[in-house]
């Protein structure tokens, strides 16, 4: 170690409700760094960015400045200490204009009134170094998602930060957006100011940061200097065990029938004549970036929405659902991306959650229902998925991300759908429940179910997946075959929509 | 985590207000024992019928996470328009169904309003409250309507007590209370409208038919308000122009003190007929000791209040026990 830390954080705790966040967690961060945080989702990177921007207030531990031990207790004793954070959500006002944003409750002043002309003359620098060339005037919403994350960038800028802490800050930043930012992040670091930089994507991870922690489970597992890590150490840090161990091979075929979804054309939302074969007994990937229409792909095989032009041929012989109704009583199913919002009665127990689809959605269900009926229902998934709880009559919010993923999983397993479409399936679950639901996607696909699985994860595509299909602004990009999944050639071809030259 | 309770040893939900309402009997009844007539306390069951009915059925809306405001006008036009129909002479029995099946159609136009322009019944039961009340009014020329209850047993059988004490109507309450708690806990019907009260996204998502089940659901709230009010016609032999003009914010009431939350997906059709009762009683307890009936009204309100700041201690006790 060269230098004292400017910010050291020790033995850090944080649970909220029986969940653990952050549990020992101990970080120093040298002065005039780029200091980047990975880890797999729930892996306690956020709740650190929020206890350093004081809108948590940790459980244990104690964090120092330059040594002395500081109380971050708001976000106003955040800023007075010098720390500026980026979120990765915009934190932003979309009616009001770019200037008002930038100077959100400390406007400018002239006489009183507040000053526009001061506004754009204290911040033309900054944005001339980010890049952003719009309209300051003009309300926040016109502009394009990337704009405002940099708008967002700029405010925190504005506040001259000594620790700046950025939260995946390229997100929706395009490529040249994102070289932008990269550029602007080293002309900071030059100027002697900290940033931790938050990612779980590694390769941008490699690209800008000097020094990395790999963080698992609430904990600091390592920090190295970034030139002497790998891309593959870094990973199995992330996951705790090699990638082998982490992926399991496909099970042996129970059911070989020749099952296929054939799509042709398909056009709605912001696909562009998508056409491709899935078939039975292989794990087909989805990828994209936000916003590519990976979404909307699923949405338009489900039933959601509906298709402009174009057509499916479902294993049933029919065509695309007109409703979700229509598609479960066909036995096509949706594990959707957000859990708590849209797979799960959280106040209701398992019993209650496994029976939505059965009872819920099918007509060929007793019209008489019982408890004993629901009960039994979910004690076979209980079983036979293994979900935690001691019985069906634990409410689903009371059950850990893995646990409640399973329980939405089962409410579909109970139906034997023909058809699986899984919209980022392991999102916010722990590794040992992604290994399970991992394998529960190898035995959807070997009892001959067409498997569709959407992850935003390569490391998971790449593991799991036969092919991935790639939709790049709504059109089919690419169709890469397993033997070609090298992860470079894939990252670009989601960012770009182009193969790499 | 909560621990594994069999259920048959477990006290039904309603256990609290069952207990609050034999407790206000019991206060009265020590304070003025002429409360206790069996005469006096069946008459209260059948006062409470007509809007009892009503209360069972918005235990539904509540439990789909909706609410209709239009309950109190459905009943009138509903009794209204058979009324009518028993002045031209025509059957009082196929009148009384006439009006119920009205009630339903006037349920259906609610509920295809709200599926079709997908807005909260709330919304859209607030424009046809006045709708059904106007039109009401037009057909009932602004004057009470009073059928001849000479020309059919309808009106007798109505409004005739069993052995001199138990009214016809109560029993038709207790009937349709015991039916309809049935189709709520042990109905695929009664499970899917749990189902999308409790989140009407993932309800949707995990194939429910949220818009048939919501039309379902008003058009049976529409069918009960009919026959409430056919009933309420055989009972007292005329029905007012402004009658049901305050019914519906005395039926969520009752729901409410039930222990049917307003959050939705779930629902307690006991709850709501024991809640009516607590109503009921207060009212008419308060003649009793020689109080002002005009109290009943803040009385009413003050044991809404009470009700909820009960559940909401209990539910915050419970989480923090389970934190």
């Amino acid at each position: 170690m060269t230098a004292s830390p400017l910010i050291s954080v020790r033995h850090l705790r944080k649970s909220y409700g029986g969940v653990v966040a952050l549990d020992d967690m101990s970080i120093d961060v040298l002065p005039g760094t780029i200091h980047a945080i990975v880890g797999e989702n729930g892996a306690g990177k956020s709740t650190l960015m929020k206890v350093l921007a004081g809108a948590v207030q940790p459980g244990g531990g104690q964090i120092l400045r330059k040594g002395a031990p500081v109380t971050i207790n708001s976000p106003a004793a955040a800023r007075a200490l010098g720390i500026g954070i980026v979120y990765q959500e915009l934190s932003l006002f979309p009616e009001r204009s770019v200037l008002a944003n930038l100077f959100v409750n400390r406007e400018p002043t002239r006489a009183g009134l507040v000053s526009l002309a001061a506004m754009e003359a204290q911040s033309r620098d900054i944005l001339a170094a980010l890049g952003l060339d719009v309209d300051l005037r003009a309300p926040l919403s016109r502009l394009s998602i990337g704009e405002q994350q940099l708008v967002e960038l700029a405010r925190v800028l504005l506040e001259e930060p000594r620790l700046l802490i950025l939260d995946e800050p390229n997100s929706a930043l395009n490529r040249a957006e994102t070289d932008r930012l990269f550029a602007v992040l080293h002309g900071l670091r030059t100027r002697g100011i900290t940033m931790l930089y938050v990612s779980h994507r590694l390769e941008e991870v490699f690209a800008i940061s000097d020094r990395v922690t790999i963080t698992r489970n609430g904990r600091d597992v390592l920090t190295r200097d970034t030139a002497a890590l790998t891309m593959a150490e870094v990973i199995e840090g992330m996951i705790g065990q090699s990638r082998e161990a982490l992926f399991p091979p496909p099970l042996p075929r129970t059911d070989t029938t020749p099952r296929e979804l054939c799509v042709t054309g398909l056009t709605g939302g912001r696909l562009q004549d998508i056409s491709f074969t899935a078939h039975a007994g292989e794990i087909v990937g989805l990828a994209g970036l936000e916003g590519s229409g990976v979404g909307d792909l699923l949405a338009l095989l489900f039933g959601t929405s509906h298709a402009t032009a174009g057509s499916a041929r479902y294993p049933d012989g029919s065509g695309l659902p007109r409703s979700p109704t229509q598609a479960a009583r066909r036995g096509i199913s949706l594990v959707p991306a957000d859990r708590r919002h849209q797979g799960l009665m959280l106040d209701q127990s398992i019993a209650f959650n496994i029976s939505t689809v059965a009872v819920g959605a099918r007509n060929d269900s007793p019209l008489w229902f019982t408890q004993g009926q629901a009960r039994k229902r979910a004690d076979r998934q209980i079983t036979a998925l293994r979900i935690k709880a001691t019985s069906g009559d634990v409410p689903a919010n009371a059950l850990s991300g893995g646990n409640q993923q399973k329980v939405v999983i089962g409410k579909w397993l109970e139906i034997a759908p023909e058809v699986f479409l899984l919209d980022d399936p392991t999102r916010g679950v722990d590794v040992g429940a992604k290994r399970e639901i991992y394998t529960l996607m190898r035995k959807m696909s070997a009892d001959g179910g067409i498997v569709l699985f959407a992850s935003t994860e390569l490391a998971e595509l790449a593991g799991l997946c036969d092919r991935i299909l790639v939709i790049y602004r709504g059109r089919l990009a690419g169709d890469v075959a397993a033997a070609d999944m090298d992860s470079q050639r894939l990252l670009h071809l989601i960012n770009t929509g182009t193969s790499a030259p | 985590m909560t621990t594994p309770t069999r259920r048959r040893f477990r006290l039904p939900d309603e256990i609290g207000v069952i207990v609050a309402l034999l407790l206000l009997i019991v206060i009265i009844g020590v304070a003025r024992p002429r409360f206790l007539n069996p005469i006096n306390l069946f008459s209260i069951l059948g006062n409470t019928t007509f809007l009892g009915m009503l209360a069972l059925g918005m235990v539904f809306l509540l439990a789909i996470r909706e609410i209709d405001l239009s309950v109190g006008w459905i009943f009138n036009f509903s009794a209204v328009l058979a009324a009518l129909m028993m002045t031209a002479g025509i059957n009082p029995w196929l009148c009384a169904a006439a009006g119920i099946g009205f009630g339903a159609g006037l349920g259906a136009f609610n509920g295809m309003l709200v599926v079709a322009l997908r807005l909260p019944a709330i919304i859209i039961t607030l424009g046809t409250y006045s709708m059904f009340q106007g039109l009401s009014l037009v057909v009932n020329r602004g004057r009470a309507v009073v059928p001849d209850r000479t020309t059919s047993n309808y009106f007798e059988v109505v409004s005739t007590k069993l052995w001199g004490v138990v009214p016809v109507a109560a029993l038709v309450f207790v009937g349709l209370a015991i039916a309809l708690h049935l189709l709520l806990h042990r109905t695929r019907f009664g499970y899917r409208v749990q189902a999308v009260g409790s989140n009407p996204d993932a309800a949707r998502l995990a194939g429910i038919p949220t818009n048939w089940v919501r039309l379902q659901t008003m058009i049976l709230m529409g069918a009960i308000c009919g026959l409430s009010g056919v009933m309420y016609i055989g009972f007292r032999g005329a029905i007012d122009p402004n009658e049901g003009s305050d019914f519906v914010l005395v039926v969520v009431a009752a729901v409410i003190i039930g222990g049917t939350p307003l959050s939705g997906g779930y629902g307690t059709v006991i709850g709501a007929v024991v809640g009516m009762l607590i109503i009921q009683i207060i009212s008419s307890g308060l003649i009793f000791f020689g109080i002002d009936a005009t109290w009943s009204t803040f009385v009413t309100g003050a044991v809404i209040v009470l009700a909820v700041a009960l559940d909401q201690l209990i539910r915050l006790q419970r989480a923090r026990r389970g934190g």
